[in-house]
């Protein structure tokens, strides 16, 4: 089992690796000279292809960004932001996204190195790094019961028990993340801004809006064609059109 | 009142907010003294503006229609947090209103060639001018009282007959250098004038002027005619000993035409509408020329004596009593009086061996209440103490020359001591040399970052979909793998606790495992290493199956312990076993003596046997 484990492990990056880069530099000519929406189809091109690119994402949001589209380019560069939260680029473009729809990555007087912290690892990388831990501790777990008595099922014990450790301090960062703006979340997409309903439909009554931009908390999905969603900073919460607000 | 304070308030909060480590904010906000002035007062009106530079923009004064406006100073304060500096400076400027109502001041912007900030519009309130008997108790006692009986050179000029002209006067003259001299500039007339008249103020020679606004204007009786005036005065201040004069200063003023008019003449209609005010004559009225006697300072100056004239107190302060070690603190030196303040420059700053001082900042606030120069000039020292322990600033003299006592007087502030405690290493780095400090990066915009073509994914992301992409049932696998080697390591536990059990268990399968192999060795033509084999299984048989060693075992304790731990065992089973035991021992150890039974016959009985045996003992 071990060896198979190690084998996915090296094999991972190097199927990574096998990405064709030639794609993405050309669809950035493309960027380059201006051609912004041919730059933008490219991009959602490799998107559909390998959605775990964050560089993809983050480009399409530049382009989208040139296009003055900015509720999709704030929402590009987001997934690009929960792929690789450590990117520089990323932040900075981000942020840059975000101030102009009048909101700020970091939480207003939080410290930059908490927020970094907070961040230094995507949601999606905890969960992996989760079932990975959980597998060791499984399988160090294993090795502990079949090499009971000797000096290796000790050692194999005290692994087992340091990777459940860990397990279970990844499993509570990740549940500290569910509070994360970006967890669970949408962002307005329509331009201008999306009305909230107080019900899911067009009979109920408007009575606020999110800017285009905006980051939303989604609360229910389970409508076919709205989503409940949350401005926690202003504290109300109403329906949306699903095809005005893309989810994270 | 209410009004300015929030505005501070505002201000000061911004200043607060600057010290985040939120990008930098240029902040601007504006307050006057009070919302509502009469028509002939003034209202001050405070432009406060922060950034997080050491200096920031000068605020933008739109066109106000309705108040002249003067400039009164400003004052500035410098903040260093963690090396970060918060400036705040504020604006002071005098508003003189021009016309009755509400009047609104409009939108007052900053801009840093980066940012910009504006303050919203205010409205204040012009009231008429109140009598001047309720006025009077409210003015300074030196304030001269706005409606005045003319002066001798204005009843002169009104024994002339004169309809129009124009008079100066100053208060005093002879001076010392820097003693404020106050001159009235009045303009009579007891026509009306087709348009409003243009001033042009007087040069000087050796003094230097700063306006005393506002205009004032009334009416006034010089020999039983009527005169309307307007009065400006400016605050004189002499440069040097020796001559100082004030040239003429002039008015021009469209007076009507003096002509008397023929109701005959053939235009007499138009010459009625040019009387009327349509139009007018051009005249230019001047002042004599004042000439003044400014005196030496009398000898015995103070050592510190800088040139101050007027009479001032002295005040030292630290922005806190508390600091660490290489922390800037601001020490501020603040000379309030009346006087050119302007021109008072900043006291000897001692040596101080236990602080690095670097340059100072001074601040001006310029108060023009009674016709008088005052206010406040504060300088500002950046210290930065060197080491940890009571430190104390020396008292600070200042000397100033006081005109009305003809003396030099010298003061000095108490000296200020401050607690400082051991630096952090962040503290050690702070260096603040404003003077010395190369040219900061200005950043001119602000953009998004190209493009990236790094190829595809980086590898942890990439490993963490990929993981994730994984079906759920893999999951499964580690836990199936734990529980079953769980399960072994128990059952691993259970078989050494006990061995018997397992022996017990075990017999038959290795018997009839030994009665296989016998049949191999019988066929291969080795009857007696069968044979052999076939008792050494059948002792083991009977030894596991009764718990005791081989050894230990005996036809007659088998026999017994077979009895005793399997009271189902038959008397016909125990003589099989007992028959076996005997053919096979006799074969075993001497096959000479044996009879015809041949190795596979024994075979076979002993795998009936073990049928029956397997049936009985449990």
């Amino acid at each position: 089992m071990k060896k198979i484990f190690l084998s996915l492990l090296l094999a991972l990056p190097s199927a990574a690796g096998a990405y064709d880069r030639g794609e993405l530099a050309e669809f950035n000519d493309l960027y380059r000279n201006g051609q912004y929406e041919e730059a933008l189809e490219g991009y959602k091109l490799i998107i559909a292809k390998e959605p775990s690119n964050q560089w993809a994402w983050y480009n399409a949001g530049n382009a989208l960004f040139r296009l003055n589209r900015i509720g999709p380019a704030v929402f590009n560069y987001a997934k690009a932001f929960m792929l690789d939260p450590r990117s520089q680029d990323i932040l900075v473009n981000l942020d840059f996204a975000m101030r102009q729809t009048g909101q700020s990555l970091a939480p207003e007087g939080a410290p930059a190195a908490l927020f970094y912290l907070y961040y230094v690892v995507s949601e999606t990388e905890l969960e992996a790094l989760a079932i990975l831990l959980f597998w060791l501790a499984c399988l160090a777990g294993a090795a502990c019961f079949l090499l009971d008595g000797g000096r290796g099922g000790d050692y194999a014990g005290r692994v087992s028990l340091a990777a459940a450790g860990l397990l279970v301090s990844t499993v509570v960062w990740l549940g500290a993340r569910q509070s994360s703006p970006y967890s669970s979340a949408g962002v307005v997409t329509r331009a201008g801004g999306t009305r909230m309903l107080s019900g899911p439909g067009e009979k109920f009554k408007t009575y606020a809006s999110a800017p285009e931009g905006r980051l939303v908390k989604i609360l229910d999905t389970g409508d076919e064609a709205y989503y409940e969603i949350g401005l926690p900073k202003e504290g109300i919460k109403g329906w949306a059109l699903k095809t005005e607000i893309e989810k994270l | 009142m209410k009004k300015f304070l929030s505005a501070v308030t505002a201000a000061a909060l911004a200043a607060l907010l600057l010290a985040a480590p939120a990008s930098a904010v240029l902040n601007v906000a504006a307050g006057t003294d009070r919302d509502s002035v009469e028509i002939n007062g003034n209202l001050y009106l405070t432009v406060t503006v922060s950034g997080d530079s050491a200096s920031v923009p000068e605020p933008k004064l739109p066109n106000m229609q309705s108040f002249n406006i003067y400039s009164s100073g400003r004052s500035q304060s410098i903040s260093i947090i963690n090396g970060k500096i918060t400036t705040t400076v504020s604006f002071t400027y005098i508003l003189t209103p021009r016309f009755i109502g509400v009047q609104t001041i409009p939108s007052i912007s900053v801009f840093n060639g980066k940012e910009k900030a504006a303050t919203p519009e205010m409205q204040v309130t012009v009231t008429k001018a109140r009598q001047p008997a309720a006025q009077q108790p409210q003015q300074r006692p030196q304030q001269a009282p706005r409606q005045q009986r003319p002066t001798q050179a204005a009843r002169t000029a009104a024994n002339r007959g004169e309809q129009i002209f124009i008079k100066a006067e100053t208060d005093k003259k002879t001076a010392y250098p820097g003693e404020q001299i106050n001159i009235s500039i009045k303009f009579y007339t007891s026509v009306p004038l087709s348009s409003n008249p243009q001033y042009v103020p007087a040069p000087f020679r050796n003094l230097i002027s700063e306006d005393l606004p506002p205009v004032r204007s009334g009416e006034t009786d010089i020999g039983g005619v009527r005169y309307a005036y307007s009065e400006i005065k400016a605050a004189l201040f002499a440069l040097n000993p020796g001559p100082a004069e004030i040239q003429s200063a002039t008015v021009i003023a469209q007076v009507p035409s003096e002509e008397a008019i023929d109701p005959f003449d053939p235009n007499f209609f138009q010459k009625f509408m040019a009387i009327s005010g349509a139009q007018g004559q051009s005249r230019e009225f001047a002042t004599d020329p004042i000439k003044l006697d400014i005196k030496p300072l009398p000898p015995g100056a103070p050592a510190g004596f800088s040139g101050a004239v007027g009479n001032y107190s002295v005040t030292a302060a630290a922005d806190r009593p508390e600091a660490r070690a290489g922390e800037a603190v601001n020490f501020s030196i603040t000379i309030i009086g009346s006087g050119n303040l302007k021109a008072v420059t900043a006291p000897k700053f001692p040596e101080l061996p236990d602080f690095k001082v670097f340059d100072t900042m001074s601040s001006l606030d310029v108060r023009k209440e009674g016709d008088v120069i005052s206010g406040k000039k504060t300088f500002t020292y950046i210290l930065v103490p060197r080491s940890e322990g009571k430190r104390t600033i020396p008292p600070i003299k200042f000397s100033y020359f006081e005109p009305h006592l003809a003396a030099y007087r010298e003061l000095q502030t108490d000296p200020v001591t401050l607690l400082v405690e051991k630096g952090g290493l962040a503290a050690k780095s702070v260096n603040f040399n404003p003077a010395t400090a190369a040219a900061p990066v200005t950043a001119s915009g602000s953009d998004i970052r190209y493009v990236s073509d790094k190829p595809g994914s980086d590898s942890l992301p990439f490993l963490a979909s990929s993981v994730l992409a994984l079906p759920y049932w893999t999951h499964s696998v580690p836990v199936a793998l734990l529980l079953l080697s769980f399960w072994l390591a128990r059952f691993n536990r259970f078989k050494l606790a006990n061995p018997l059990l397992f022996r017990f268990r075990r017999a038959r399968s290795e018997a009839s495992r030994d009665i296989e192999a016998a049949d191999i060795l019988i066929k291969a033509g080795k009857p007696n290493e069968a044979v052999a084999r076939l008792y050494d299984s059948f002792m083991k048989y009977l030894s596991d199956k009764c718990g005791v060693k081989v050894s230990a075992l005996t036809i007659r304790k088998a026999a017994e312990l077979v009895k005793a731990r399997f009271p189902s065992a038959t008397e016909r089973s125990l003589d099989e076993v007992r028959e076996l035991w005997g053919a096979l021992e006799l074969r075993h150890f001497s096959p000479e003596a044996a009879g015809s039974e041949g190795a596979s016959d024994l075979a076979k009985k002993y795998s009936l046997l073990l049928v029956r045996l397997e049936k009985e003992l449990k």
